[in-house]
This record gives C-alpha cells, structure tokens and sequence, in this order.
C-alpha cells in the first residue's frame, strides 16, 4: 500500500497539547469502487472530547473504523499515537489494550453474563492458562463491579444480556470498554436511542470518566445539539467528507472551520440536523 | 417462467423413468413382491419373548457404543471446527483441513466398520471407531459452518480490544457456536444409535449382529424382538433429546429464562 503525504497546509494552531490521533487525506472504500470518506483531514488533542456528526450513511462509523484498525484506509496517513493503524503489527496491537471501543451494534456477548462481558476487556492482562479457564484474579473481578456500580449496572452481574433492556445493554459496553482502562474511548451513537435523561446520565459517565482518566473519547452523535453541549470539538461530516469543524468552550462556540462547502449549504444542512 | 418449470419437472420425470430402467426397478416386481412380505409379518408375530433379555443387553451395548462415539467424535470435532472455520484461518489452515474431513465424510460408518473390523478385529471397538469417525467427519461440518454464521459485530467488538485468536475463540466463538453445539450432540447421539444398530452386519459390535442372524437362518419372530426393543429404544432417545431442547436450546436463544441466580 502506497501511502501518500500531502502537506497540506492545516487549519489547526500548533499548541502544546499532544495530538493522539491525526489523518491527513484519508480516504477509503469497502469495495474499491466508490470511495466512502474522501480526503479526510483531522487532529485530536488528548485528553478532549471529539464528537462527530452527520447524517446517516455519512461514514461516520467508517471513520472510527479506521482509528482502531478494524478498517484500513486506501490513501492518507493515519496517526494513533504517532503509530499507523494495523491489526497485525504486534505494536499496534498492544496499543489497541488501550483503545476503548463500542461499536454503534454494541457486540456483546449474548449468551454470557454481564460481568463476564465486562470482564473480556480485561483479557490483554490475562495470561495464556488464565484466560483459557477463564481465572480471572480477584483484583479485577472487584474493578469489574466496580465500574458496573459506576455505570449503574449493580446486582444485574449474573444476568444474561438478553435479559438487558437497550439502555442497560449500552451500559455494559460501556463497562466493557472502561474496563480496558483505556486512553482513547470510540463510541459510535451511544446515546443515539435513549430518552434524554438517560442519554445525559449516560454523557455524563463518559465526561467523568474522560476526567478521571485524562481519556481521549471520540464519539459519534445523531444529535448535533448533545454534541455540542459534551464536547471540546464537533466535526460534520457529509458524504464521506468533513465539511464543517466546531470548537466550542463551555456553550459559546470558539472556532468555526468550514471545508469545500459554501456557508449557506452549512447552514442548511445544519439546521436540518437540529430539528432532529 | 411457467413453461421453464414444466419443462424442468419434464426433465426430471423423465431422468427418474431412464434410471429406474437402468437399475431394474420395476413396480411389477414389487406388486409380485408384496406376499412375501406377508409371510414375513406372520412370522414376526411369531416373537420369542425369552429373547428380550438378551436383546436388552445387546440394546444397551449399542447404545453405550453410540454414547462413546458421539461425545469422543464432538470432541473432537470442536478444535478441528476451529481450523475450519474461514473467518478464522487463512487459506492454508482451512483449505487442507476442509480437504480431509470431505475425504472422511465420503465413507459410510458402514465402510468405516470394515476398515477398523480389518484393524482392530471383530466387536464393538470396530464400532466405536466407526462412529469416532464419521462423527467427526459430520459434526465439524455442522461447526464450522455455524462459527461462519457467528455475527461478525461481536467478533469485530472483541478483535478491537488486541486479543489473541486463542481468546477470541475462548470468549467469543465458544459461547456464540454452544447452543447449537449442545444440539448437534443430541442429534448425533440420536442418529448414531440408528447406526450402530446397523454396524453388527459387519461384526462391529451392537444389536444388528443379532438381527441379521435371525434374518438369514429365516428366523422372523426371533429377528422381530431387536427390531421391537431398537424401536422402542429410538423413540425413547427422541423423547428425551425433544425434552433436553426444549429446555436448554430453545429458551435460550430466545431468552424466555427467566431465573435469576
Ligand atoms: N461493510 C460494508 N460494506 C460495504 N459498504 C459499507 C459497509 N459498511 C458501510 N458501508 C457503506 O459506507 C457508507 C458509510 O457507512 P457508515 O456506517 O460509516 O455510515 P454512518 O455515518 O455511520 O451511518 P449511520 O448514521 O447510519 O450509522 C454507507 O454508504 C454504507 O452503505
Ligand atoms: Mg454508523
């Protein structure tokens, strides 16, 4: 694979945060025909909060594919802690211990209990025999109840996932992820089909966490109005490009990036988002 | 659209009218046939009652014959699914291993009993090793093509965290594959008993040992007391395994349980 370096001038001041995930030009497909995001520019400090936005069919999922190394890009170059996404690179893989994911379809496990779910983002620090008879130490065990206490999932440990409701199945996750004690969290519509009190209950653990453990989370949202209240930056996307990126400080909104699009196409598509 | 399947149905009858010349399959014979087939009825009223003791034991032979083939085949079947599987292995893991086990499943356990009759000599082991045999020839079929089916969000979902294969088999495939594990155990049990009643044609060991005596010194009535004893065998094994599925298989997959632990 060819991997092509653009200089391309970025939008972005140099400040003296870290930058834990970077792509300059990605692009990719599924199938080689049409490309799915095209020239994808991004770069995430650590420690913030990135939320990504767009209509259904946008790519959105795509992206966060590329940034754990489930997909791989066709063009572009990819940086997740200065190292480039690859599931069969053995650096790579120790770095994806550390990468909390949940995928917008959650993949639990459904016909094992809710700590043993939990208890598989553990697995990395599980030796061979451990892991085989499932033994998992005691110590994680407790930090496994623990984060389901946190993540209010306490005395439900022993049920099987089908036996969860929507939110309680988001949860475990959820749970799931934090028990990788992660640095970087991607969350693929989370909150997307909650009610409002849960999706913030739910918004809130992740700012808490994301506090807690200086974690970096990528999230990606359907509704533009949660992203911008939770995060430190909110990207659009359209059509498999990023048209728009937002800054935003406590509700004011600081920096206003727009791509190739016009100021009135944004406005239109972002008013269509809001009314969601 | 309709003249395509007329055309096709055509075909077909035509093919069955040209084999059934081929093999002299004659519905005239079988219409001539049918009185011997009344002689051999009343002859089976005739039972021996005295035998069912030995056919019970010789019943329950069979059935631990089964019983060792099934459990040892599944166990082995289960890793080698493993290497099967193409969403887990590359093309030169599955491809050999896939090579084999049609190579297995081309034999009958019939022809697998004379082999292991010439090996090991006449009696159940030949048996036993029989159905090891096409067992695991079955089953791995069955399991590898139930891991293919494993939703890929899970597998996906767990590959994203860096776990070794061994960990992703442990903690995803295992569970995943098990409720229809557990049911191609009970019905490999099920159709192993049928088989091993048949295996003693060869001298493998079983009831059909018994059978095909009685049947060819012309003794029905003694024949028919294993007949009625495998009968009745069978349809207690296909009570049970309906009950075992309904209570573990069934409710799970569709999450009706309902207990609490
Ligand atoms: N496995 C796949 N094979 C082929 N095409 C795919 C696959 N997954 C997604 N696509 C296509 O890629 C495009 C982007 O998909 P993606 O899942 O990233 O969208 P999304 O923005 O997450 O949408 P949604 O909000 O509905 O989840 C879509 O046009 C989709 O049809
Ligand atoms: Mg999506």
């Amino acid at each position: 694979m060819v991997i092509t370096q653009t200089t391309n001038p970025s939008s972005f001041s140099i400040i003296s945060t870290k930058k834990i995930i970077q792509m300059n030009e990605v692009w990719t497909s599924y199938d080689s025909k049409s490309y799915v995001l095209k020239g994808i520019n991004l770069s995430i400090d650590k420690g913030t909060i990135y939320s990504i936005v767009g209509q259904s069919g946008s790519g959105k999922s795509t992206l966060l594919k590329l940034m754990n190394g489930l997909m791989t890009r066709s063009k572009g170059t990819i940086k997740i802690d200065y190292q480039t996404p690859n599931m069969n690179d053995k650096k790579f893989k120790s770095m994806m211990h550390k990468i909390g994911y949940i995928p917008q379809s959650l993949g639990l496990i459904k016909n094992i209990s809710v700590l043993e779910n939990t208890l598989i983002g553990a697995l990395p620090r599980l030796g061979k025999i451990q892991s085989l008879f499932k033994m998992f130490p005691e110590k994680e065990i407790q930090e496994a109840k623990k984060i389901l206490k946190l993540v209010g999932l306490l005395g439900k440990e022993k049920r099987k996932i089908y036996m969860l409701s929507g939110g309680e199945k988001r949860r475990v996750a959820i749970a799931r992820a934090l028990m990788q004690k992660p640095t970087i969290l991607l969350a693929d519509e989370i909150v997307s089909e909650l009610d409002h009190v849960t999706a913030r209950e739910i918004m809130n653990l992740i700012v808490d966490a994301q506090k807690r453990m200086n974690l970096t989370a990528i999230m990606v949202h359907h509704d533009m109005q949660l992203a911008l209240e939770y995060s430190n930056r909110v990207a659009v996307i359209k059509a498999g490009e990023k048209i728009l990126e937002i800054g935003v400080e406590g509700d004011k909104i600081v920096d206003f990036q727009t791509g190739d699009l016009t100021t009135q196409e944004i406005m239109e598509m972002y008013t269509g988002e809001s009314k969601k | 659209m309709n003249q395509k399947n007329n055309l096709i149905v055509g075909i077909i009858i035509a093919l069955v009218v040209a084999a059934s010349y081929n093999v002299d399959a004659n519905p005239i014979e079988f219409v001539k046939g049918l009185p011997n087939l009344a002689i051999i009825a009343e002859e089976m009223t005739q039972i021996d009652p005295e035998l069912f003791g030995t056919a019970f034991w010789s019943m329950l032979e069979t059935i631990q014959m089964a019983f060792i083939g099934t459990i040892v085949g599944v166990a082995i079947s289960l890793p080698l699914s493993m290497f099967a599987a193409r969403n887990l292995n590359s093309k030169y893991v599955y491809a050999p291993v896939r090579a084999i086990l049609a190579a297995i499943r081309t034999f009958p356990s019939i022809l697998w009993a004379i082999l292991f009759v010439i090996m090991v000599g006449l009696g159940p082991f030949a048996g036993v090793l029989a159905i090891i045999m096409y067992t695991v020839g079955f089953v791995t079929k069955l399991q590898y093509e139930v891991i293919e089916t494993i939703d890929a969000d899970p597998m996906d979902a767990v590959n994203s965290i860096g776990v070794s294969k061994w960990q992703l088999i442990r903690y995803v495939v295992l569970p995943e594959s098990a409720p229809h594990l557990i049911s191609q155990l009970l019905y490999m049990f099920d159709y192993n008993v049928r088989q091993t009643s048949i295996l003693g044609l060869v001298g493998a060991g079983g009831i059909g040992f018994y059978i095909i005596n009685y049947i060819k010194f012309f003794e029905y009535g003694k024949a028919a007391v294993f007949m009625i004893v495998v009968l009745i065998a069978v349809l207690i094994i296909d009570w049970v395994s309906v009950k075992i599925r309904d209570k573990y298989i069934i409710k799970s997959q569709h999450g009706m349980e309902v207990t609490t632990k």
